[in-house]
């Protein structure tokens, strides 16, 4: 189902959570809310939920205000952070639960919970109780009691972050064919840029309760909105430079980068790790820098550089090697650069 | 501590606590005669049902236990439904010029003064309400004594409960109260039954108020019927002391059935999980 946002504002107090949100959702779509804690994200999907008022604007579901409407007649399916599992109940009456308040009879019951906990995989642990499970198995019976009735949408309040590492990338993976294969609208919260690129149609960069962004990962990634998208998405995070342009020339010291954008006289440029090369060696049109620190990842290294007072952060193969506080020189592919005026943060 | 030591502590408080009842149960089996006997014989005497056959058969003690059960029961479950859905309520919802804590702190209030203060006043309602001499009167007094305790007590135990579980229940489609009953409750069913057993105590001994608002045989309660064997011209000492026996007995059933809730209720707020 389709859901809008519309000019939705919600305060606590005197404080201002979510501000002037408007947001489009199309029927299908698996959009993520990012943003660090505290942008309002969550306070949004509760919204949507039900379980907080909203103080102006409307929300709709397919063309239906809800805002009045009560959470158990919205016909939504809610994963908590917490998963929020009944505790005195069996995993398999966990499931059934939204069955049967809903009172469906008993066999259709058993039937809908032994179809969802064979495709997720749970099927041995219907009849244990919610403590006696691993992190990753509460996370899928949580999972499970969502998707056991067909609501009109699914919300997800970071329903990876109590996972360890290597589960959650699974768990993603797992996630994003599970919504592909019911194909119904899904709303993701998260702080988890790499979540959100994975999974989302569509991501709405939040912070301080406004909506920053709303697009593609790849448009989000590539083209950012502003300065607090480009620096929130991508890992390492952007590389910022305060400078000017003179003559198709932006100049920061002994920063010397050839631009095409008129004269300025204050600009934020904005470059990505990977857009670095770095050579123990000097070349043609490269400048020179100081080895700050090195952090090996394995498949690649992070080079953390200064260039006068600017840090930089550079993306090289794992095969590069350099002492600290060597001499390196850096090739900045400047053309594919990013322009942010200093004052709004807007892209030029 | 030393071993030794805490035996000796553990023995001198059961002797404290044991003695009374030891006394009320011999002098209920012994005749008349050992009664006064001094020395008093401690164990060896002839035991006599006859105390037991004279207040509950010829006398109306029968009838009283029926009442003291029935006032007890209702009064206990009225204050435990109600107490409860207040409790919940507190718990749950702000009230706008944070009412929720202001009426929590009212509600306590309400046991801050004695009793007896509002002995008259509950004398004087009754009466105009016609009640007096009633079980519906004594089961109103009682409800609303024991609800405050109730409020406090369920109001922690629902603090507890993580609301994620039922804000679960919402989204999953069931009403506040479907919640309530199905998630919560569930929950804190342990701090349920140790408030449930307090009440019951507090309503089964409760004297003043009985003997304020009961006048005859009709109404009146174990605790004012034992306390009528003593009159200007004798102390039914056996009577009494068979009664008190019985007494006990009902109250000691309850809280060791739920003697296992007890403990965890009364720990549930320390711990959590």
């Amino acid at each position: 189902m389709s859901i809008r946002f519309q000019n939705v504002s919600k305060t606590f107090g005197d404080t201002l959570v979510v501000d002037d949100l408007s947001l489009e959702i199309d029927d299908g779509e698996f959009v993520v809310l990012l943003g660090p804690s505290g942008c309002g994200k969550t306070t949004t999907l509760r919204m949507l939920a039900g379980l907080e008022t909203v103080t102006s604007g409307d929300i709709y579901i397919q063309d239906e205000r809800i805002n009045d409407v009560q959470t158990q007649h919205r016909d939504l399916a809610m994963v908590f952070q917490s998963y929020a599992l009944y505790p005195h109940m069996t995993i398999a009456e966990n499931i059934a639960y939204p069955l049967r308040v809903r009172k469906l009879d008993k066999d259709e019951r058993t039937k809908r919970v032994n179809q969802v906990a064979r495709m997720l995989e749970i099927e041995p642990l219907l009849s244990r109780k919610p403590r006696q499970l691993s992190g990753g198995e509460r996370q899928r019976v949580a999972l499970a009691r969502a998707i056991v009735r067909e609501p009109r949408a699914y919300l997800m309040d970071e329903p990876l972050s109590n996972l360890d590492a290597r589960l959650r990338v699974q768990m993603r993976g797992e996630l994003k064919r599970l919504q592909h294969q019911l194909g119904t609208t899904t709303i993701y919260v998260t702080h988890d840029q790499a979540e959100a690129m994975t999974l989302a149609t569509r991501v709405a960069v939040m912070s301080r309760g406004r909506l920053q962004q709303f697009d593609t990962p790849l448009t989000i990634y590539n083209r950012p909105a502003n300065r607090f998208v480009a620096e929130f998405v991508g890992s390492p995070s952007m590389n910022f430079i305060e400078g000017k342009i003179e003559n198709n020339i932006f100049v920061n010291g002994s920063i010397r980068l050839p631009v095409t954008k008129p004269n300025r006289d204050q600009i934020t440029i904005g470059i990505r790790p990977e857009h670095i090369r770095v050579f123990t060696e000097p070349q043609d049109g490269a400048m020179p820098a100081n080895v700050y620190v090195t952090e090996l990842m394995g498949n690649e290294t992070f080079v953390f550089l200064s260039v006068g007072n600017n840090r930089l952060i550079a993306r090289a193969p794992a095969d590069f090697r350099a002492e600290l506080e060597s001499l390196v020189w850096l090739q900045i592919e400047s053309e594919k650069a990013h322009f942010f005026d200093p004052q709004t943060g807007l892209s030029i | 501590m030393s071993r030794a030591l805490k035996y000796l502590l553990l023995f001198l408080s059961l002797v404290a606590a044991l003695a009374p009842v030891y006394w009320m149960v011999t002098i209920s089996l012994k005749s008349e005669v050992d009664h006064f006997a001094s020395p008093p014989p401690w164990f060896s005497f002839t035991p006599t049902l006859e105390h037991y056959y004279e207040a509950f058969v010829t006398r109306s003690f029968a009838q009283y236990l029926v009442t003291s059960a029935i006032v007890a029961v209702i009064s206990t479950l009225c204050a435990l439904i109600l107490g409860t859905l207040a409790a919940y309520a507190l718990a749950r919802f702000r009230l706008p010029y944070e009412l929720d804590r202001k009426l929590s702190l009212w509600i306590l209030s309400t046991r801050m003064f004695p009793a007896i203060v509002t002995a008259v006043p509950l004398f004087l309602m009754m009466r105009d309400l016609r009640l007096l001499d009633t079980k519906v009167s004594l089961i109103i007094v009682y409800t609303a004594f024991n609800l405050p305790f109730v409020v406090w007590m369920m109001r922690g135990f629902f603090d507890e409960v993580p609301r994620d579980l039922e804000e679960a229940a919402l989204v999953d489609g069931d009403s506040r109260l479907g919640a309530l009953v199905r998630v919560v409750l569930p929950l804190v069913a342990p701090g349920l039954a140790a408030t449930a057993v307090f009440c019951l105590i507090v309503s089964w001994n409760e004297f003043l108020f009985a003997l304020v608002l009961t006048q005859t045989d009709a109404s009146m309660t174990l605790p004012v019927g034992i306390a009528g064997r003593v009159t200007q011209y004798e102390i039914k000492w056996g009577v009494m002391s068979a009664a008190g026996a019985v007494a006990i007995v009902p109250i000691l059933v309850f809280a060791m059935a739920m003697q296992k809730y007890l403990v965890r209720g009364l720990s549930l707020g320390a711990v959590k999980g």
